[in-house]
Order: C-alpha cells, then structure tokens, then sequence
C-alpha cells in the first residue's frame, strides 16, 4: 500500500467568535475534507436532550405526546456530552436515569392558581444535575432578561396541572435533530475575482455605473476620483453571474472572470447553545479524527471489520 | 376479572353538566343528574410513559 502521499496542512484563521457564533476561514484542504467537518458537526457532535418523558398529571390542553415531543427539543446545556456514556452502551445502569454516567433526570411541577394564563417555560425544569440544565438565552442579545423567560413549554388556565419526570440522554443529531448542537452550519468557497482592466478602460462612465449596479450585492465599487471599478467585498458575491450576464449583455464578455478558489473556504458556524459554537467545531475535528483512526485500521485487515464497531456498520449502510 | 369479587364503580364525566357519575357493569350510560347520554372517560391514574422524538 505504498505510494505517493496526499498529505496537506490545512490552515485555520479565526475571524469572529462569540458564544453561539463563530467565523473562520479553512485553507489549503479539499472541499471534501471542508464537507465532513461541517457534516459532523451538525449530525455526529453529541449532546444531551431529553429522551424519555413520564408523565403524571397532564391536564393541559396540549396532550402527553405533544408535550413530550417540545420537551426532546429544548437545548441543554451539553458540554460534559463528548465524556458522557451513550445509555445503550453503559454498563453501569440499566438505562432508567439516575446514572451519572449517561443519563440526568429533570422534575417539572406546574399548576396555574390565577385567572391569569401561567407560561410553563424551560426554567422550570429541574435538573438533577447543575452542569446540564436548559440553555439561558436572557442577556444573550437584545430581549431582557424580564421578558425573555426561557422556552416556553405549554400555557396553563386555572385549574390546570402538568407533572412529570424526564430523562435526558447522549446522543447524536443523526439519530435525531434533537441532539445536533447545530443551527446553522455553512461554508463557501472564496471567490476569485479579476477585473479585465484594459477592456474596462474601454467602458464610459455611465456604464461602469450601470454595470456595478447590476449586481445584487455590493461586491463592486467606483471610484469616483479615478473613474476605476474595485472589487471591494468579494465574499459578498453569491455565484449569481448577474455581472458576468450584464457584460455580455453590454457586448463585452470576459469583463470579468468569476473563480471558486477550490482550496479555501469560509465557514459560519451557529450554534444552539448546548456547547459554545467553537467548542462545536473543536468536538467536531476530534470526532473527525477518530473516525479516521477507524480507517487507518482497515489498511492491513480488510476483513476484520468489525473492529470499526460503528463506522464499519455506517460504512455498510447500516 | 375476579368473579367473587364485585366489580368497583368506575367514575366518568357528563358531556353536558360535569358531574361524575360512577357506572357499574350494564348500568345505563346515562347522566344521573341531567339524563344527558354523552360520558367522557377519565384520564388513568397512572404514570404514562413517553418517548420524547
């Protein structure tokens, strides 16, 4: 199995990082490599989200399985997840909760005394556990924190009472989108823009208004001292062809020639707030890195693949 | 069903005026208070168990 290697050293350059958002730019590797990455942290970094509800009194006026259903989808606070035990593998208990290993219980009591309609939100659900509680998003951006009182569960009228016990479990945003700690996750390939500037010399100046005008974003600029056109954002181009279509259509094609630079990327990055989102993206390249330490097994057994326990079954199509 | 055993009144609700009225085995499904038709049954006094997905 010797042969030329396709080694390569990627780079990563930080542009903007808060809690649940980050930026950053991925050089010098293969759209391939750009793809897995934002693949598994969307569908493979764990995290914990209620899995199993027990309901006692429900007299609400939305039904068990509908509360049950809102439950699974309320982030949690998940950044013990990547040391956590998946129940179905964890030895230790017999995957009923109370296991500090895989699994955390919440209690949530609720019963409307008033005329006035009570809000059940996400704050009233009681951890047993204070590293894994529902995701505060008060003082996050803008909402106050009076206003902003957590995930709204279901509303109760006087009289009503909704009770019940709740398990949450590891797990992964492949079994279920309930457990991606993944918004949002996009990148694009970085463009390549050259101005053929001797056939834009031949331009007036109403034209090179008109042209710079013709695209949607504001990649382009005109100099209004020196009469020139600048490319002044071009990650604001959206492959649209707007400009290129607009040259053409003035009678001079190759005005402008459009690349995808096919070795560098700019990936954003939102997260949920179950794990900060650069905390998502360093899950997710260690994730990464085990899945490839799979492979790197099979290269002298190629039939014992059962050894890859997980990613031999994926592999199958399991 | 235990035969010696009498078979405990089983509480349901009238569609028309709430009340709760207890049924026995072949007891006519009728409202005791209103003679409305229309019983609702109650909600299980157990814990119910639910797969959050």
């Amino acid at each position: 199995m010797e042969g030329k290697s396709y080694q390569r050293f990627p780079r990563v350059k930080i542009r903007e990082m808060r809690h649940d958002y980050l930026k950053f730019e991925l050089r010098d590797t293969d759209a391939s490599v750009a793809n897995a990455l934002r693949r598994v942290m969307i569908a493979e970094v764990p995290t914990v989200a209620i899995d199993l509800v027990e309901i006692e009194i429900n007299s609400s006026v939305l039904n068990d399985e509908f509360i049950a259903h809102r439950l699974g989808l309320i982030p949690l606070t998940s950044d013990r997840a990547m040391s956590m035990r998946f129940s179905r593998d964890c030895d230790a208990c017999d995957g009923d909760g109370q296991c500090e290993y895989c699994s955390v219980e919440f209690h949530l009591r609720a019963r409307c005394h008033s005329d006035q309609t009570l809000d059940v939100t996400s704050k009233e659900l009681l951890s047993s556990d204070h590293t894994v509680v529902p995701v505060d998003f008060s003082d996050a951006s803008g909402y106050e924190a009076s206003e902003q009182r957590g995930i709204i569960i279901v509303k109760l009228r006087r009289g009503q009472e909704l009770r019940l016990r709740a398990i949450a479990r590891k797990g992964i945003g492949k079994d279920h989108a309930k457990w991606s700690p993944a918004a949002t996750v996009t990148f694009m390939y970085e463009p390549d823009i050259r101005i053929n500037e001797e056939m834009m010399d031949t331009l007036s100046l109403e034209e090179k208004t008109a042209w710079v005008d013709s695209s949607p974003t504001k990649v382009f600029e005109l100099d209004p001292s020196t009469g020139k056109v600048l490319v002044v954002d071009p990650e604001a181009y959206t492959y649209d062809d707007e400009v290129i279509k607009k040259a053409e259509a003035m009678g001079k094609p190759g005005l402008v020639d459009i690349t995808a630079k096919e070795d560098s990327f700019i990936f954003t990055v939102e997260s949920t707030g179950a794990i900060k989102a650069s905390q998502l993206l360093l899950n997710a390249i260690e994730i990464l890195k085990q899945k490839l330490d799979a492979v790197r097994l099979s290269e002298d057994t190629v039939e014992a693949d059962d050894q890859f326990g997980e990613l031999g079954a994926h592999m199958r199509g399991g | 069903m235990d035969p010696q055993q009498p078979a405990e009144p089983v509480y349901y609700i009238c569609g028309d005026c709430g009340m709760e009225i207890p049924l026995k085995p072949n007891d006519v499904i009728q409202c005791r208070e209103c003679g409305y038709r229309i019983l609702y049954k109650k909600r299980t006094r157990r814990i119910v168990q639910y797969e959050a997905r």
